[in-house]
């Protein structure tokens, strides 16, 4: 375990340039972010633009984003094990240690948007009290620190086996692999039902919402990991088929159908019905009392879905790699802005006593999030420099041993 | 016959005798009419013989007594004319129910230390005009004897304060007036950099 | 319309605090709670947020009010004082008082007698000792236009001369103490409960500021302090209550309590006191000779989005 540790440490300290230029940006991006929520937490929310109008913004709304994120490893893990397609079964730890990092940058923001983190005890049931089965917040705690007890599972136990050269016991894993599933589906569920059970919210409180959310969370969790994948078999020695990325690939596209079909089915019966329930989506897309400020974004973001379905659904686009990280880039965007600002704004907008007051982040809470997503990439790259080399054998119990010789006799 | 009488609300401050109509009812005062606690100090206000309490509120002291110039045997004959300028009560600008209400629609025309009576023929105390206010005012009367019309406070489990009648309405005057809001809110807070798109 | 007093849905099933007979069975003896008192802290020093966040060791570790003891209401009560009295330099009032037996209460408005003044935002702000900056009036005026009860159409912030202005029509908005409160059931720590006499009440001690319940309420009945509530010490009023105008702290949410804090020992609210038209109406529905009652058995009401089956216990009526 010692030795393991020392080495592990050791190859976090050691790579490349590249490497030390990208951990040192994120460690900046990350202090920066610290430093910036030490002022928010003395000032209180005030230094955000939150308003008592529009009492959720930014943070919550890369939260929503990231718990897709989360939840899109069960798209890896359903062909993967259930399925036992080899070239995705090689890379599916990838994307659960994907999960792990969207998972902590998830809590996060969760934690940035509290007024009181130093009460943060109360949720703890015993000590405090988390108010089960009533609170939807309360579920996704429970879901959401379930999933990552999962997705620290699964992965420490094939790792723990790599490293000690031992097969893996897939009977073992199996109990664990198919209750992450529908856990991966839970996390995202409960999360939209977080927005979906507010009655007071027209915006939210269509059935549509959490479908809606799955879809476009098997849009950008994909796309992100065919990204990563990339950059990680370029980097180092783990080896990622072309195959695995188009069968992804694929299941992006099917994914982005969905959502836009789903996204279609609500324009329709908002429009046609034409009540007082289409006003936040008529803020959305048109603005309302001449204040519009999410209007280019969310144009932004439908065009980018439907350029990027596009790219997708046609087989030549799809597997040039030029055009497929086209694709995902333009579908990280344009999910982030949709399941992220686009979704939680327009819920504030009109106020459910009708007022129009608008919301944007100021430069604090960006601070804020960027830093908090410079320590979740930091905690996914120091993952993956650990136990990408344990996958591919070249850390190993016995590979630190002898390193260990080496060194002293050195 | 119920005699057929349109003025509903009846001053106290015009027209009438002081002293003479305190009349010490079965109750004790519980309240104190807010804008003339004062005058209302001094006297123990009573309570009316009503099935509820409420403070009774007598013409100021200072008004001349009605008798001294109404009267069968003084100077001013009863005249039920309608007249737009009154010489004494010239600062009386009737208001109230059109061009059909006359003072003696509400003043007792024979003896104005009080109001025109109830069915029963008993004149009404100028303390407890909301009877006669009731005459025309029935659906009105009925409620804030309910406490849904007219105001009260104190407390909602034991005494209340009633405001009558004549508190919040001028008999002679009866409408509210307008009055000026207190400031609106403040638009809620923005950031200068938000606050600047606005 | 039924009010069954019994149900409580949000009440903990512990120790009610106004227990004073002693039955809590006081599980925790005196002597552990500080063993937990220590860990907590311990947790916290590693956290690394009382450094910041510059509360007290002894707030930090302070329970749920609906699980305090009698003695642990009292030691907190006495130390709110201090903490006020070195804030204000005043001597508080921090009363405890339960709910009054048989009592259950609601509220009507008559939105044909209001004209819109704000006397009742004011009076609101001064007796519950809301945040003078940034800004915090539990009470909305909205103004309507007549012929019309689209609050997509309306404003709260009209400024004329006089009200009430010709071809509008006002509507006060405040907390709905509804009897199906869709913010209560949200709460992730149950900081906010409905009281057996029908109020909803926030700890501001135990809310952790999600802000959840506000974007569950249909009425923006709930107001976040945005940063440290600024209230001058000659305006604040010291006769308060623990779950109602006690001052608040930054971050925690808090709401109208029906001014919890004079209601419990009797008296009308604020708001109906000083309404200069008797638009407002405050009573026992349990009591069929309230003015309340009567108001509900004899007019018509209306309550707010009742589509939303939130069951306000606030009504608006036309008198006539």
């Amino acid at each position: 375990m010692k030795s393991f540790i020392v080495q592990a440490v050791k190859r976090i300290l050691t790579g490349p340039p590249l490497y030390y230029a990208w951990v040192t940006l994120l460690l900046v991006l990350a202090v920066i972010g610290i430093s910036s929520y030490i002022k928010q937490l003395e000032v209180g929310l005030i230094a955000t633009g939150m308003t008592s109008y529009v009492s959720w913004g930014f943070y919550l709304g890369n939260f929503t984003f990231l718990v897709g994120v989360a939840a899109a490893a069960v798209l890896l893990i359903i062909p993967a094990y259930l399925y036992d397609f080899g070239p995705i079964k090689d890379i599916v730890i990838v994307g659960e240690i994907l999960a792990i990092s969207a998972l902590l940058m998830c809590m996060m923001f969760v934690t940035a948007d509290l007024g009181r983190p130093d009460r943060i005890w109360h949720l703890l049931p015993g000590l405090g009290i988390l108010n089960l089965p009533k609170s939807l917040l309360g579920w996704d705690i429970v879901v959401l620190n379930g999933y990552l007890v999962l997705n620290l599972l699964i992965p420490g136990y094939i790792i723990y086996k790599a490293y000690n050269e031992r097969p893996v016991n897939y009977r073992f894993l199996l109990p664990f692999i198919l209750l992450s599933i529908p856990w991966a589906v839970s996390i995202h569920t409960v999360t939209a039902f977080i927005y979906n059970g507010l009655a007071a919210r027209p915006f939210w409180n269509a059935s549509i919402l959490a479908p809606r959310f799955l879809a476009s969370a098997f849009c950008s969790g994909p796309a992100l990991i065919i990204l990563l994948f990339q950059i990680v078999r370029h980097y180092t020695k783990f080896h990622v088929k072309d195959e695995a990325l188009h069968k992804i690939a694929e299941m992006i596209c099917i994914a982005m159908a969905i959502n836009l079909f789903l996204l279609g089915a609500e324009f329709f019966k908002e429009l046609y019905s034409d009540t007082h329930h289409l006003s936040p989506l008529k803020y959305l897309y048109l603005g309302m009392d001449g204040k519009g400020r999410l209007v280019p974004w969310i144009w932004t973001a439908f065009a980018f879905n439907v350029v990027a379905f596009l790219i997708f659904l046609v087989p030549f686009t799809r597997k040039r790699f030029l055009t497929l990280n086209l694709g995902c880039v333009l579908i990280i965007i344009g999910i982030w802005i949709e399941k992220g600002m686009g979704l939680i704004i327009p819920g504030f907008i009109p106020a459910p006593l009708g007022e129009v007051w608008e919301y944007a982040p100021t430069t604090l809470e960006i601070m804020v999030s960027l830093g908090i997503w410079a320590i979740g990439l930091l905690i996914l790259t120091i993952n993956l420099k650990i136990i990408l080399p344990i996958e591919t054998g070249e850390f190993t119990k016995y590979s630190s041993k002898a390193a260990g010789l080496a060194s002293e006799r050195a | 016959m119920k005699p057929k009488i349109f003025i509903p609300l009846v001053t106290a401050l015009v027209i009438g005798i002081v002293g003479a109509c305190i009349e010490t009812g079965p109750g004790l005062a519980i309240a104190q009419i807010q804008e003339d606690a004062e005058a209302l100090k001094a006297i123990q206000a009573p309570t009316s013989d009503q099935e509820f309490p409420v403070p009774l509120r007598p013409l100021p002291q200072t008004i001349t007594p009605c008798r001294a110039c109404h009267g069968p045997e003084k100077d001013f004959p009863v005249n039920f004319k309608r007249r737009e300028d009154l010489l004494v009560h010239n600062n009386i600008r009737l208001n109230h129910g059109g061009i059909r209400l006359w003072c003696l629609d509400c003043h007792h025309p024979d003896n104005r230390n009080y109001l025109l009576p109830l069915s029963d023929g008993k004149n009404i105390e100028f303390e407890q005009s909301y009877l006669l206010c009731g005459k025309c005012h029935g659906t009105i009367y009925r409620d804030w004897r309910d406490g849904i019309h007219g105001k009260r406070t104190g407390s909602w489990n034991g005494t209340k304060n009633y405001y009558l009648c004549i508190t919040c309405h001028d008999p002679h005057n009866p409408k509210f007036k307008p009055m000026a809001p207190m400031p609106p809110p403040k638009k809620p807070w923005t950031p200068i950099e938000v606050q600047a798109k606005h | 319309m039924r009010y069954d007093k019994s149900s409580d849905p949000d009440s903990l099933s512990g120790d009610r605090p106004y227990d004073n007979q002693g039955t809590s069975s006081n599980l925790e003896g005196k002597n552990e709670l500080p063993d937990r008192r220590t860990f907590l802290a311990g947790v916290a020093s590693v956290l690394g947020m009382l450094a910041v966040s510059s509360c007290s060791w002894q707030e930090f570790v302070q329970n749920n009010f609906q699980r305090m003891t009698k003695e642990e209401i009292d030691q907190t009560v006495e130390r709110l004082k201090k903490e006020y009295r070195e804030k204000y330099g005043k001597d508080f009032v921090v009363g405890t008082e339960g709910p009054i037996d048989n009592s259950l209460f609601g509220y009507a408005l008559d939105i044909q007698r209001c004209i819109g003044c704000r006397r009742c935002v004011y009076a609101c702000v001064e007796e519950n000792n809301q945040s003078r900056d940034p800004q915090i009036q539990y009470i909305r005026v909205l103004q309507f236009k007549d012929g019309d009860m689209d609050f997509e159409h309306s404003t709260i912030y009209y400024d004329p001369q006089e009200v009430p202005q010709d071809g509008y029509y006002y509507m006060p908005v405040q907390c709905q103490h509804c009897a199906n409160p869709p913010c209560t059931k949200v709460c992730p720590v149950r900081a906010t409960w409905t009281e057996p006499d029908g109020i909803v009440v926030v700890d501001y001690n135990w809310c952790i500021g999600c802000r959840y319940c506000m974007a569950a309420c249909p009425y923006m009945g709930r107001w976040f302090n945005f940063a440290e509530p600024v209230i001058p010490a000659d305006k604040i009023n010291p006769v308060t209550h623990y779950l109602g105008n006690r001052p608040r702290m930054k971050n925690v949410v808090e709401k109208c309590t029906f001014c919890i804090q004079r209601v419990r020992v009797g008296k009308y609210p604020a708001c109906v006191e000083v309404c200069p038209v008797g638009a407002r109406k405050f009573g026992n529905l349990l009591d069929p000779d309230s003015e309340i009652s009567k108001i509900i058995r004899n007019k018509r009401v209306f309550r707010l989005k009742s589509e939303l089956n939130t069951q306000p216990k606030f009504y608006y009526f036309f008198a006539t």
